[in-house]
């Protein structure tokens, strides 16, 4: 009955919910229209709105040596998270059988153990310092905190399932997932998306007035 | 109730690797798993013995000891199972088992190691006798078809043994009595006094 | 004698054959023959008796597969199970009992004269996030392996091998994955911590005081004391020796064979069962067991008040160098509002 509940109507609802909400949240944010700018234009909106979508990727070098630790954990989560959920043998499998229909080169199995290493790291030394540091600690809502900790209880259901051997914790996995896709679109876990017409307002916003974001 | 046993008679072994390939064929064994072996010592040199070897089916089973989830049991027969619903893969039995019988596939997308495969005697697992799950997990079920296991059956020399535990060691003592009778004519050069 | 040894090697190869109806009465009888079988000393040597190893060669290529018997095998398992699960959990359990009696009779030490409010900067925002990666990755290991040390006598009984295999089974796959970042952590803790773990001279004394658990009164120490400084040491060479010998178990891709295994086992579960038992104190000294210490973890900051009871010269390098906040400074950055009881103490402070 639970496998079943899991296995289908859940997934499909989660899965609906996912989908919709990520399109509703960017349509909102791309449909919101806004006061057109009458100032006169002292540099290029569009590059510059486009330049720092890439230019966010690496800290300023003021403000590097301070946030060393966060830049090291946050690249080492991020770009762990993304190789286990695109490139993990068993996602490309059940992305192919059961979303797709087609699929691609898994990772070997190594670099799936240092990818998924990466990931826990980073994320564990994320979550520590935002407890710790007190300026995180007071800018931290709720929601941080639920995001943080249901991606993590989604990887570590992952990582104790890897027997592949045990239904029960195949199912946890695969409910704790959808447990992450039905809060996506409400939480700040949209950065997945919104980051890069984030990046690109901002960019946009000070390169019209000059100012090099 | 009858008490399963294997013997290998090392006079008689020829490392044919005939009893490998016959286990791997009925129950289909992938690459890598291999559930009986033939270990050749002092290969080339005087004094060479081969023996074939696969679990023992031991009656105080280190494996059973050391298991950390319990699988193992001792059937009727006295042949040593594991459930592998059950078992976890941590290869504590092949470091605990003399024979070096456990052995562990790495066909599942990640597993470092998979879930154990041994010897089952030809007796299949706890599933159901001749179902496709026992197949699958376990191999054929030979015993219940009132079947040796096929490595010996298919022994050429006979010198693996397979069976009740004393009518194996009847055979083997009329072969141990006709040797002794011409125990001077082997093995010659390393009799000494 | 030849047919004795024929008969020991049939006993050897078939260990498990009963001889309930004797051999033959012809073939014990002496006869005079004196003449060694060729295949004794082989099935010895096979046998591993005489603690030699004779390897054989196999058409199966695997770990170990010429091996024809492993002797080490059955200590090792009977090893595990009789004293390392036993006395594992036999030694976890006293240590709870210790800490629970030593609560009891106790209490928690305070600070005398109380807390000051005065903070004074004990650990960077660095050292503490270190600090808890290693501890959130040790209790998650802690959790793990005891489930699959303690689990057969402990749990199966309780929820049944089905149900149990399952938590087993998480258990394993997930000690197996974070074991690594133990050994990532560990290296960040040697790094951070080094140089102030070096002991020095008056470590001795703290020594031989009993560290103040025993007697009244507080026992002279630095930045560290005697204590925190051993297990600080014991945490890094012990905690190097398991992460080195779990990297061995966890990996059996390069041929490792059996008895490096076992041997690995043992180091990993010895030196694992020390650390866990260990800590159980120092997570008590760290929270309930010491009023003031937990702070220093939690903010970075600790009382000036415990500074100089735990800590003096530490204390008074503090006093002299004035490296003490207010609590009103302290409590800003902290990002909240100075409450009232850091108010008082601050007022009976001055």
């Amino acid at each position: 009955m639970i496998e079943y509940l899991i296995d289908g109507p859940l997934w499909y609802f989660s899965l609906a919910v996912f989908v919709i909400g990520v399109l509703w949240q960017l349509g909102s944010i791309v449909f919101a229209g806004r006061k057109g700018d009458l100032s006169v234009a002292r540099g290029n909106a569009t590059s510059s709105g486009f330049k720092n979508i890439f230019s966010r990727f690496i800290p300023h070098r003021e403000i590097a040596p301070q946030i060393g630790v966060q830049v090291v954990a946050g690249y080492l989560f991020h770009l762990g998270l993304f190789a286990l959920l695109f490139f993990a043998a068993p996602h490309v499998l059940f992305l192919e059988e059961n979303l797709l229909g087609f699929g691609w080169t898994p990772m070997p199995h190594w670099a799936f153990i240092m990818a998924s290493q990466a990931a826990f790291l980073g994320l564990i030394i994320l979550w520590v310092r935002r407890m710790t540091n007190p300026v995180s600690r007071l800018i931290s809502t709720l929601d941080d905190h639920i995001v943080a900790i249901l991606t993590f209880v989604v990887m570590l259901t992952g990582c104790l399932a890897l027997l592949e051997g045990f239904n029960a914790l195949r199912l946890l996995h695969r409910f704790t997932v959808e447990l992450w896709l039905i809060y996506f679109p409400f939480s700040a876990l949209m950065h997945t998306f919104t980051f890069i017409p984030s990046r690109a307002f901002t960019g946009a916003w000070f390169g019209r007035r000059g100012i090099d974001a | 109730m009858a008490r399963m046993k294997f013997y290998c008679d090392a006079e008689r072994c020829i490392e044919c690797n005939a009893c490998v390939t016959a286990c791997k064929n009925e129950h289909e064994i992938p690459w890598g798993v291999n559930r009986r072996r033939v270990v050749t010592i002092k290969d080339g040199e005087q004094g060479e013995r081969s023996l074939s070897v696969a679990c023992m089916h031991c009656s105080d089973a280190p494996c059973a000891v050391v298991c950390p989830v319990d699988c193992f049991y001792t059937t009727g027969d006295g042949i040593v199972l594991h459930d592998k619903d059950i078992c976890i893969g941590c290869g504590y039995c092949f470091y605990a088992c003399p024979f070096g019988a456990p052995q562990f596939p790495k066909d599942a997308a990640f597993a470092s190691r998979g879930k154990m495969d041994k010897c089952t005697f030809c007796a299949g697992g706890p599933e159901e006798d001749h179902s496709s799950d026992e197949y699958k997990k376990y191999g054929r079920n030979r015993l219940s078809e009132g079947k040796l296991p096929l490595c010996a059956e298919m022994c050429s020399t006979k010198a693996l043994l397979a069976g009740d535990a004393d009518v194996i060691a009847d055979i083997y003592r009329k072969r141990v009595v006709n040797r002794g009778a011409s125990a001077f004519n082997w093995g010659g050069s390393e009799i000494k006094g | 004698m030849r047919i004795k040894t024929l008969l020991i090697l049939f006993c050897l190869v078939l260990p498990q054959i009963s001889l309930a109806d004797g051999p033959p009465k012809s073939l014990n009888s002496p006869e005079g023959v004196s003449a060694i079988s060729p295949g004794s000393e082989l099935w010895r040597a096979v046998r591993q008796r005489d603690g030699e190893v004779l390897e054989g060669v196999s058409q199966v290529k695997s770990v170990d597969s010429g091996m024809l018997i492993n002797a080490r095998g059955d200590q090792w398992a009977r090893f595990r199970i009789s004293k390392l699960t036993t006395y594992g959990g036999i030694a976890i359990a006293a240590v709870f009992v210790i800490v629970i009696l030593l609560y009891v009779v106790r209490g928690k030490i305070p600070i005398e004269g109380g807390l000051s409010g005065r903070m004074v900067r004990r650990f960077t925002d660095y050292e503490r996030i270190v600090h808890w990666t290693l501890a959130i990755v040790f209790l998650f290991l802690t959790i793990t392996g005891l489930i699959l040390l303690l689990g057969k006598p402990l749990l199966i009984p309780l929820f049944g091998k089905e149900v149990f295999s399952v938590f087993a089974s998480a258990s394993k796959e997930g000690h197996n994955l974070f074991g690594p970042l133990f050994l990532v952590s560990l290296i960040m803790i040697f790094l951070s911590f080094a140089r102030r773990n070096i002991y020095e001279k008056g470590d001795l004394t703290w020594l031989l005081k009993g560290g103040g658990i025993i007697g009244d009164g507080h026992v002279s120490g630095g930045f560290f004391n005697m204590g925190e400084k051993t297990w600080y040491w014991m945490v890094i060479l012990i905690g190097f020796a398991i992460a080195i010998s779990g990297l061995i178990l966890v990996s059996p891709v390069f041929g490792q064979g059996r008895w490096i295994m076992e041997l690995s086992h043992v180091i990993h579960t010895i030196g694992a069962l020390i650390l866990i038992t260990v800590s159980i104190g120092h997570m008590y000294l760290g929270s309930i067991g010491s009023e003031g210490a937990m702070e220093g973890m939690k903010s970075g900051y600790v009382d000036i008040n415990w500074a100089d009871a735990h800590h003096d010269r530490w204390g008074k390098k503090c006093h002299d160098e004035n490296l003490i906040i207010s609590a009103e400074e302290y409590a800003r950055l902290q990002g909240r509002k100075p409450d009232d009881t850091a108010e008082l103490a601050t007022e009976q402070g001055k």
